[in-house]
C-alpha cells in the first residue's frame, strides 16, 4: 500500500485540480466590466472643447478606432513622439483612425499650445483639459499617456511614458483598426 | 499603503520592481549556488547571459512578428520603449540561452536548476509588486470585506493573494533543512507555484477564457502541476 501511496496522492492532488478548474470555470470575467481605464476595459465617457473651439465627445466615435494621447507642452516625450503621431494619423485617417491629442491644460501654460501646435504642423484635433476631468477619470500618473481604443469601445492597449516609437504606434494602430 | 506603492511604483517605474527583485534573488542565490556544484561565476554568467537572450529576444522576435510595422521604421527596433516585447519569446529565448551556456560549461542539469530557484521565487515576489503597484492582474468583483478599490470596482486583491503565496513559497524553500535529490528543490518549486496560480486565478477578473469558460492560466498551470508532481515522484524513486 505505501508503494502506492504518493502516486495516489498526486492523483487525488490532480483531480482536486482538476475539479477547481470546473467549478471556477465561466466566473466573472472581462464581461462584467464597468468603463475604467485599463486595457480590456471600456474607456470612460468624456466630452471636451478642441482648440478650435468644437465639442468632440469620445462615445459619438464609437465604430472608430481612437488614439486618446494626454500631453503637456512642457514634456519632451510629449514633444518627441508628436509629429509619428501626426504622420500615422495621416497614413491611417481613411481607415477610421481618431486622434485625440488630450491637453493637459491645468497643469499647462494655455499661451502655449497654439504656438506648439502650428511649431509642430499637428492636423490631429488637440483638447483641452482645463478642469482634470479627463486626468482624474483616466488616472493620470505619468506624462505621456495612450490609450488605443477599438472600434467598439474597449481599451485593447495603454502606453504609459513615452516617446512612442513609430513601429509600436503602427501595430497598435493596425490592431484597434481591425 | 497600497495607494503610496502604487503612486511611487505606477508604471512604466514598476519595472523597478523587478530588477531589484532579480538582484535580490541573485544575492541570495549566490550564498547556497556551492550546495548544488556550482561556482558564484557560473552561477552570475548563466544569469547575465539569460538575462541578455531575455531581453535581444525579446525585442527581435517581437519585430519579426510584426515586420511589416519595423520594415518602415527600422530604428525604432532600437527604441527604449518596453511595450515593443514580447514576453514569451523573451522567455524562450532565456531558456534557450541558459541551456546553451549550460552545456557549453558542462553545468549540472538538475544542480543549475535548483541554484537559480531562489532568483525564480524572489522575482516571482516582485512580479506580484509590479501587479499592485501596475493595476494589472486584477481581480473579479468582490462584495468581500477585504476587496480594493481598483478600476472602479471592488475586487479581490489577486495581487496580494499572489504576493503572499510567492512570500510563503520561497519561505518554505529557503528555510527548508532537508537535503533533497538535486533538483527536487527546483521541481518542489515548480509545483507549488503552478498549484498557488492554478487555485488563485480563479479570483481573477482577467482570464483569457478558452472553449468558451475555461481559464486558460488554469489549464496551463494544472498541466506544469502535473509534470512538476511527476518529476518529483521520478526524483525520488531515483535517488531512492
Amino acid at each position: 500500500m505505501i508503494k502506492y501511496q504518493r502516486p495516489l496522492i498526486i492523483i487525488f492532488i490532480l483531480s482536486l485540480g482538476l475539479a477547481w478548474i470546473y467549478v471556477s470555470a465561466n466566473g466573472s470575467t472581462k464581461s462584467d466590466l464597468t468603463p475604467a481605464p485599463q486595457q480590456g476595459f471600456f474607456a470612460p465617457d468624456f466630452e471636451l472643447q478642441t482648440t478650435e473651439g468644437e465639442m468632440v465627445k469620445l462615445s459619438d466615435l464609437r465604430g472608430q478606432a481612437v488614439l486618446v494621447n494626454l500631453w503637456a507642452t512642457w514634456c519632451p516625450p510629449c514633444r518627441a513622439e508628436m509629429p509619428v503621431m501626426d504622420k500615422i494619423y495621416n497614413e491611417y485617417k481613411d481607415q477610421g483612425l481618431v486622434v485625440l491629442a488630450v491637453n493637459m491644460t491645468y497643469q499647462d501654460t494655455a499661451s502655449n499650445i497654439a504656438p506648439f501646435i502650428d511649431e509642430y504642423g499637428l492636423t490631429f484635433p488637440v483638447l483641452l483639459d482645463e478642469t482634470d476631468s479627463v486626468g482624474s477619470t483616466y488616472q493620470l500618473r505619468s506624462l505621456p499617456s495612450s490609450f488605443f481604443i477599438d472600434r467598439d469601445g474597449v481599451i485593447n492597449e495603454v502606453v504609459i511614458g513615452g516617446p512612442m516609437a513609430e513601429a509600436l504606434l503602427r501595430t497598435r494602430v493596425e490592431e484597434i483598426l481591425k | 499603503m497600497i495607494e503610496a506603492l502604487r503612486s511611487l511604483f505606477a508604471p512604466p517605474r514598476h519595472f523597478i520592481l523587478l530588477v531589484a527583485a532579480m538582484w535580490i534573488g541573485l544575492v541570495l542565490a549566490e550564498r547556497r549556488t556551492q550546495h548544488h556544484g556550482l561556482t558564484k561565476d557560473q552561477l552570475n554568467n548563466i544569469t547575465f547571459y539569460s538575462l541578455i537572450g531575455f531581453v535581444i529576444g525579446g525585442r527581435v522576435l517581437f519585430a519579426l512578428t510584426n515586420l511589416s510595422a519595423f520594415s518602415q521604421s527600422p530604428l525604432s527596433i532600437f527604441s527604449p520603449n518596453p511595450d515593443l516585447f514580447d514576453p514569451t519569446s523573451a522567455l524562450v529565448a532565456a531558456i534557450l540561452v541558459g541551456l546553451i551556456y549550460g552545456q557549453r560549461q558542462k553545468l549540472p542539469l538538475w544542480g543549475t536548476l535548483d541554484a537559480i530557484t531562489p532568483i525564480l521565487a524572489i522575482i516571482a515576489i516582485g512580479l506580484s509588486l509590479a501587479h499592485l503597484a501596475a493595476g494589472t492582474a486584477f481581480g473579479s468583483q468582490t462584495d468581500l470585506p477585504w476587496g480594493i478599490d481598483l478600476w472602479n470596482a471592488t475586487r479581490h486583491p489577486t495581487q496580494i493573494y499572489e504576493l503572499l503565496t510567492s512570500l510563503l513559497i520561497f519561505s518554505w524553500l529557503w528555510l527548508r533543512k532537508t537535503v533533497s535529490p538535486p533538483g527536487m528543490l527546483f521541481v518542489t518549486f515548480t509545483a507549488l507555484t503552478a498549484g498557488s496560480r492554478l487555485f488563485l486565478e480563479a479570483f481573477h477578473g482577467d482570464s483569457t477564457l478558452i472553449f468558451g469558460e475555461y481559464r486558460l492560466a488554469q489549464i496551463m498551470a494544472w498541466i506544469i502541476l502535473a509534470a512538476a508532481l511527476g518529476m518529483s515522484e521520478k526524483l525520488r524513486r531515483k535517488a531512492n
